[in-house]
């Protein structure tokens, strides 16, 4: 073993140092001559490249003699291709990129694990680009998710056209990547939003619908795989301070304190190339005194991200993320009287969590045609609570895949990969249990019927929880992407998706306000059939219009319910369930881009079957809308959502939280606007936002009342 | 200026309309509109050392068979009453375990556990007291509960001498 450590220790760096290399770089403007930040430079064929820093500037380094086709690309701005030749000199290329209305040709990530451009892809797919956190002072990506279109959430759980209710802590039906790695805990399978620091985000990808053909378990509703920042070829440090506080409570009963609430918070950040090798570090703190009694939080969040070119070809990267976190419990109010005043079981109970997210992904492309992926992460969680029943719980959980891109002509491309997972648990919630599971999976993309392009993929998955019977689930997909005109894009798409059960839904025995859960031995996991039609309609740079149907038909869906035998609460498949709806999305720019308009609307009808019921946490309609209007350095924007009033909700929650029935529609309204001091020579923007100005009460789960309006002004510095 | 004419008055025209066309949302809801009862418990005899709880409890349907005893029946469980006290003034809209809703209900009744937790097998239960209304021992009493009314004076004797009889399945 040794040997071929050494062996491959030698290869790797006698090729690093034998080589006569050169390199190709320079600065890219827009048309005014103003730097452009973030612009991907790509070696066409090979994936590699790199992007620009905060003054425009880029350099590709360890470039050998030859023939490159590079591709500049942004989002907002047309792609700029240039044909270079390197012989025994570096290039210097200035660029100048022409800015786009509408980002019709947004590079996307997720949907194939490849770039494809969004236009290109057969299912529904969203971003929300980096400059979305700073301008509504998101810490939390949560926040920002409230606003795609089709997405809806209760509390920290997500749901993509209706694919999730609420079910504390246990499992998710979308699955979180970082950087393209799974992020989801060993234990309960939930997702943590908090501990993905906003500042460090270059972009979020949300693709609609199962993708457990190429996913996997989790990937049932969807994927969200958070995009993190390139780091930069000169040294960028980023410095954010923010301070809020919480207004009054709409109603005299409500108010608990006499203290003005506040919430503030900290992220010091730097990125620098030393050579081959990059680092990017970030350490944010955040504190929240809350509108809500014992609603408290102190958080510390760290992530590192290291890059080393070990030769023009292969990179090795890795990444860090931890979360430090002591909190107040909140499960819900002690009654409408008192609602922001937790139950009396509650008070004075806190959390302690510490969680540690340990990636490395070691790319190569072979040639022009070969890429090599290969991904390993360790994620553990240890958390505490002080309640009587002293909860606890210990996870280890670690994850491998290696994924080979082939592309046997510029109209066949195969993605095919091979994952595994070992997770081991300690708690006195769920017992000793330990789970494995594994996948492989082939995709094809076909573009030979030109302007037809043809996705075929399948899955294969075998997962297997401690004493549980193994299971095996097959998610085959297939989509159609038919540019019918040059504005005019249709796509569909059909194919399975699967959720295994969560450790937590299948062996939780504990006591929690009176309800005793009760762990269930012949728990096995829910599947889903989807469908959708959509269509994109760009007919000019400012005006893009975007409209799916969707069906989805679930099987053994994973619910909580009470055990008629014994009372007891246990997570059963209960439930067959239908959900169709219409997605409908408007962006424009107008007036030279000095306004931007965004609206989208949902309509999602949801059915339990057995109980000829909507499902629970499920809001009919869902419409969101955004302004931005730019004038010189200002920038003034409102956002407005609204959810219309949940229909169903957990009856046997109901008897046990006083008012636990009442809920009301969602009007919320936030006012913002900002400054950016670039045009003084101070590299800084100052932000001003004003969230739920309407001071609007609501729930989105029961008991549990929303932030009161609150005001924050945030200054950040890019240095 | 002609944007600002244009465009940004009208869209804050819109969305004054919005804010001025809807309510507030959630509101405290009044104690009056707050359907329950409540009464007096009252204690006779020693408290056993081996209670680790005493909770009111009210079923929808009479406990005739060991399957009546089931959480779909089961309406109304108070939090724990203090231990070792003579006598108790309840009121079901304080915190409750599981929330009483207006309705007609066959059984009302004071219950004891030895369990370290709340159990809810019918094994761990223990009667000690039945509501009976206008006195008539016979039947346990009915308590109907309108919308939005509190009935006054479900009173419960509990005598730890002559506990009443229980109900199948223990």
């Amino acid at each position: 073993m040794k040997i071929i450590f050494l062996n491959i220790f030698v290869l790797i760096f006698t090729a690093h140092l034998t080589a006569q290399t050169y390199s190709i770089s320079g600065k890219i403007t827009d048309t005014e001559n103003k730097p452009l930040i973030g612009v991907n430079i790509i070696l066409t064929g090979t994936g590699y490249g790199t992007s620009s820093d905060q003054n425009g500037d880029y350099e590709i380094i360890e470039l050998t003699n030859g023939n490159y086709n590079l591709k500049f690309s942004a989002v907002g701005y047309d792609n700029v291709f240039r044909n270079i030749t390197i012989k025994d000199k570096s290039i210097l290329m200035n660029v100048t990129m022409t800015e786009k209305a509408v980002e019709t040709q947004q590079v996307i990530v997720t949907a194939g694990k490849r770039e494809q451009y969004i236009t290109d892809l057969p299912v529904s797919a969203d971003v929300i680009p980096s400059g979305e956190f700073s301008k509504k002072n998101f810490s939390n990506l949560e926040n920002a998710l409230r606003y795609v279109p089709g997405v809806n959430m209760t509390e920290d759980q997500i749901s993509i056209r209706g694919s999730s209710g609420y079910s504390r802590g246990a499992g998710s039906r979308v699955l979180l990547a970082l950087d393209g790695i799974p992020f989801y805990t060993g234990d309960t399978g939930e997702t943590i939003w908090e501990m993905i620091p906003t500042p460090v985000i270059q972009r979020v990808e949300i693709i609609k619908g199962a993708a457990s053909s190429l996913y996997g378990s989790t990937a049932i509703g969807g994927v969200i795989n958070v995009i993190t920042n390139d780091i930069p070829e000169k040294p960028a440090t980023f410095f954010n301070s923010f301070i809020g506080m919480y207004d009054k409570p709409a109603h005299s009963e409500w108010r608990w304190s006499d203290e003005n609430r506040y919430y503030n918070g900290l992220t010091l950040a730097h990125a620098q190339k030393f050579g081959g090798f990059g680092i990017e570090a970030s350490l944010t703190r955040l504190e929240d005194m809350s509108y809500k009694q014992n609603g408290f939080s102190h958080k510390y969040i760290g992530f590192l991200k290291g890059k080393f070119e070990i030769n023009p070809a292969s990179t090795i990267t890795i990444l860090a993320n931890t979360l430090n976190k002591k909190g107040g419990n909140f499960y819900y109010w002690k009654d409408s009287r008192h609602a922001l005043i937790p139950a009396d079981d509650q008070q004075g109970q806190t959390i302690k969590t510490s969680r540690y997210l340990f990636g490395a992904v070691y790319k190569n492309v072979i040639n022009q045609d070969l890429l090599l992926n290969v991904k390993t992460s360790y994620y553990r969680t240890d958390w505490n609570d002080t309640s009587p029943a002293m909860d606890k719980s210990l996870t280890n959980l670690y994850r491998g895949e290696v994924q080979v891109n082939k592309s046997f002509s510029d109209e066949v491309v195969i993605v095919t990969g091979i994952e595994g997972l070992s997770s081991n648990v300690k708690s006195n919630l769920f017992g000793n249990p330990d789970m494995i599971s594994g996948g492989i999976y082939v995709q094809g993309d076909i573009s030979y019927f030109s302007p037809l392009t043809i996705s075929a993929g399948i899955r294969y998955d075998y997962s297997r929880l401690d004493s549980l019977k193994g299971e095996n689930a097959l998610s085959p997909k297939i989509g159609l992407n038919y540019k019918l005109t040059d504005d005019l894009i249709l796509r569909s798409s059909a194919g399975t998706g699967f959720r295994a059960p969560s450790l937590a839904e299948a062996f939780t025995s504990t006591t929690a306000s009176g309800i005793i859960i009760k762990p269930n031995p012949d728990l096995k996991s829910e599947t889903n059939f989807t469908f959708e039609i959509g269509a994109g309609y760009l007919p000019s740079d400012y005006f893009n219009l975007d409209a799916a149907l969707f069906q989805s038909e679930y099987y053994d869906f994973i619910e909580p319910r009470i055990d008629p035998a014994d009372g007891l609460a246990v997570f059963s498949n209960v439930t067959r369930a239908r959900i169709q709806g219409v997605e409908t999305d408007i962006k424009s720019d107008l007036f030279k881009k000095s306004l931007s308009l965004s609206l989208s609307y949902t309509y999602l009808w949801t059915r339990d079957l057995n109980k000829q019921k909507a499902l629970k946490y499920r809001p009919r309609h869902i419409f969101a809308g955004s302004i931005d209007y730019y004038l010189w350095n200002f920038d003034l924007g409102t956002d407005f959502r609204y959810w219309s009033r949940i229909e169903e909700i957990d009856d046997e929650l109901v008897r046990i939280i006083n008012d636990g029935d009442l809920r009301a529609e969602v009007y919320v309204l936030d006012l913002r606007a900002s400054y950016n001091f670039s045009s003084l020579g101070i590299p800084a923007s100052l932000f001003l936002n004003a969230d739920n100005v309407l001071n609007y009460n609501y729930v989105e789960l029961i008991g549990n009342l929303k932030p009161v309006r609150n005001y924050s002004l945030s200054l950040q510095f890019n240095f | 200026m002609v944007y600002l004419k244009r465009i940004i008055l009208p869209v804050l025209f819109i969305l004054i309309l919005i804010s001025s066309g809807c309510d507030k949302g959630i509101e405290p809801r009044s104690t009056d509109d707050i359907p329950g009862f409540g009464g007096r418990i009252t204690f006779i005899g020693t408290w056993p050392d081996s209670v680790q709880r005493t909770h009111i409890v009210v079923f929808d349907s009479l406990l005739e068979d060991a399957n009546d005893f089931n959480i779909f029946n089961l309406k109304f469980i108070s939090d724990a009453l203090p231990y070792g006290v003579p006598g108790y003034d309840f009121d079901s809209r304080d915190s409750a375990i599981i929330q009483i809703e207006p309705g007609s209900f066959s059984y009302v009744a004071v219950v004891q556990q030895k369990t370290v937790d709340l159990s809810l097998l019918r094994k761990d239960w223990t009667v000690i007291g039945i509501y009976y209304a206008y006195g008539d021992t016979t039947h346990p009493g009915k308590l109907d509960i309108p919308d939005k009314y509190f009935v006054k004076n479900i009173n419960i004797r509990c005598d730890f001498n002559n506990p009443p009889p229980q109900p199948p399945g223990g």
